[in-house]
């Protein structure tokens, strides 16, 4: 222990330090729009860290996160309409989200590979056309299908929304350190490497797999609620938009899938490229597109991947590490 | 007695309309076979399909069933292109990377249709397009009688040439051993290339009649994506024959869906069945 504490806290100052600018940039006045996509940016990273979890150490592919998101999303719209104080709802919709998760888990795990990739896609489609079709509470159908506003959201300012996504943003990074450095975490990547000789060795396969899955469905849950919380409007068609499984993915593969550093720098790329894209918005999916497929064919453990193979051979040849 | 004559209409339009969706599941189905991987690009290839037709139609007045004979070759060449340059070293990543590729070739083209032929919602309208006739008092749309006809001339044509020619036993070779069909003088990056451009030209030829029954968008390619992968799952994979059951199954669960829940939850039903045959028997009906 002597030995580690030090070490550790001599890693944690710079990071301590770094979230303590960032907590104040709201205090020391930066313009709103820098505040915007910096609350953007931690909610894609919190997305982006749950779906490396689930592909890159789970190998889970999994293409529903906008079931998650949505889901979530409309728990706290309809909590709002019948009383509920939306902090609560934030909650209560990634609790919802796991929920949901859990649900489903019983007939999609029993699909392997490819076969749960599909079962995933399908997910958000039909959530989709029941939020077209069933309005709980509220009446009178306003605009397109089910569309809810949220309310009493009114009050909190930009600054204080960029809070809680800084929060839940530096959340996730900690509960991926956390998970990866855990029995659960190891149980995972044995289960990647080869889940039947993990199973033969005394793994439970199926318990590690719904764990991640849980806690997955959990997290993006909450970060899509204080996304449309922030928003204060949702509706079905964008809550359960292939958008959202484009944002998780980009941000993974980019930044690096299966590599724990990854999702970070892939965040802040998607981040980047959604403020460079504003202006062309009509292009924005076609150059989006190609850099995903060049991304996978170049270099296909992403940025993250290229600086460690530099690393690996630098560190080979001079014998310094 | 009531029921039945009531219950007759949606049985023959789910049967017809069954077609319409074999033929969009004929070509994802041959690309899983063959590649194992699923082309969540499929939906959007049958959507550039659906607007070349249109482009044909509206620009130079060409029939869409004549515009095939440019519309079959150009998917066939950007299937094979797309085979041979990307999805072949996407292979040599991984499976995974297989998938993300076709990911994103899928919007690609989805914002490419949305630039060139606007968000719009677009219809393929020949003069024939909305004529039916009488069969023993039933009312049939001819569009989905072709659908129907379609459905069964592409997929008998298919499975003779996948039996018959050497491409086609080439082509099931490398999908039932890779190896042993290079060992016998296959090369399989090439028979691989040219089962991607057959599936590509499927989808010309679905594109045609989707834009014939439904009006569709540039994002209408991922409902149409489900529920091909609803076909192909229902039938199990790899299968013709199972295929074809499939579709028929399928477009008698959303015509009936339509006919007792309303119109809105027709598509529902259909995803829910999707779901439920993917929990409780994943491999299909007719999969081994």
């Amino acid at each position: 222990m002597r030995v580690t504490i030090p070490r550790l806290r001599r890693r944690l100052i710079p990071f301590v330090a770094l979230i303590a600018v960032l907590a104040v940039l709201p205090v020391v006045g930066i313009p709103q729009q820098w505040l915007l996509y910096l609350f953007l940016f931690f909610l894609y990273l919190a997305l982006a860290n749950m779906w490396n979890l689930l592909a890159g150490y789970s190998g889970l592919i999994c293409l529903c996160p906008a079931a998650f998101v949505g889901l979530a999303g409309y728990t706290v719209a309809i909590g709002t309409w019948v009383g509920v104080p939306f902090y609560l709802g934030i909650i209560a919709g990634g609790g919802v989200a796991a929920l949901f998760a859990l649900l489903i888990s019983i007939p999609v795990f029993r699909l392997r590979g490819i076969y749960f990739a599909i079962g995933t896609l399908v997910l958000p489609e039909v959530l989709k056309y029941v939020f077209l079709l069933w309005r709980p509470v509220g009446g009178m159908m306003v605009g397109r299908g089910a569309g809810y506003a949220i309310k009493g959201v009114a009050g909190v300012s930009l600054a204080e929304w960029y809070w809680v996504a800084l929060v839940i943003g530096i959340a996730s990074i900690f509960l991926m350190r956390i998970i990866l450095r855990s029995k659960l975490g190891l149980g995972l990547a044995a289960i990647r490497d080869n889940d039947s000789t993990a199973a033969s060795s005394g793994i439970n396969v199926f318990q590690l797999k719904l764990y991640s899955f849980l806690i997955a469905a959990f997290i993006m849950g909450i970060a899509g609620a204080v996304f449309y919380s922030y928003g204060g409007y949702i509706e079905p068609v964008g809550a359960f938009n292939i958008r959202w499984l484009l944002t998780a993915l980009l941000a993974t593969v980019i930044g690096g899938e299966g590599i724990e550093q990854g999702p970070i720098i892939g965040a802040a790329i998607v981040v980047l490229m959604h403020f460079l894209l504003a202006r062309y918005t009509g292009i924005s999916l076609i150059i989006q597109g190609v850099i995903l497929v060049s991304i996978m064919l170049a270099a296909p453990q992403g940025i993250m991947g290229l600086i460690r193979k530099a690393r690996a051979y630098r560190s080979s040849v001079t014998v310094s590490y | 007695m009531e029921v039945l004559a009531g219950l007759s209409t949606p049985i023959m339009m789910g049967i017809l309309l069954g077609g319409l969706y074999v033929l969009i599941a004929l070509g994802l189905s041959l690309v899983f076979g063959v590649m194992k991987v699923i082309n969540v690009a499929h939906g959007d290839w049958v959507i550039l399909g659906s607007y070349f037709a249109y482009t044909a139609m509206t620009m130079l007045g060409i029939d869409p069933f004549l515009s095939l004979v440019i519309g079959i070759p150009l998917l066939f060449g950007i299937g094979f292109g797309v085979q041979r340059f990307l999805l072949n070293r996407a292979f040599a990543v991984s499976l995974d990377a297989a998938l993300i590729v076709c990911f994103g070739i899928s919007i690609i083209f989805q914002n490419f249709c949305q630039i060139i032929w606007t968000p719009f919602s677009r219809g393929l309208r020949p003069p024939y397009a909305l004529e039916s006739f009488t069969i023993g008092g039933l009312h049939v749309p001819l569009v989905y009688l072709l659908n129907f006809i379609a459905a069964l001339a592409v997929m008998l044509l298919l499975r003779e040439f996948l039996r018959r020619t050497y491409l086609g036993k080439a082509i099931n070779a490398a999908s039932q051993d890779r190896r042993a069909a290079q060992l016998m003088g296959i090369n399989p990056a090439r028979v691989y290339a040219f089962a991607f451009a057959i599936a590509m030209a499927t989808a010309a030829i679905a594109g045609v009649l989707l834009g014939l029954t439904f009006p569709f968008t540039p994002t209408s390619g991922v409902s149409f994506l489900i529920l091909a992968f609803g076909v192909v799952i229902i039938g199990g994979l790899g299968s013709m024959m199972g295929t074809f059951i499939g579709g028929m199954i399928l477009g008698l669960a959303q015509t009936l869906g339509g006919y007792f829940l309303g119109a809105v939850a027709q598509m529902l039903i259909a995803y829910i069945l999707v779901f439920v045959v993917l929990a409780v028997r994943p491999q299909g009906i007719f999969g081994r």
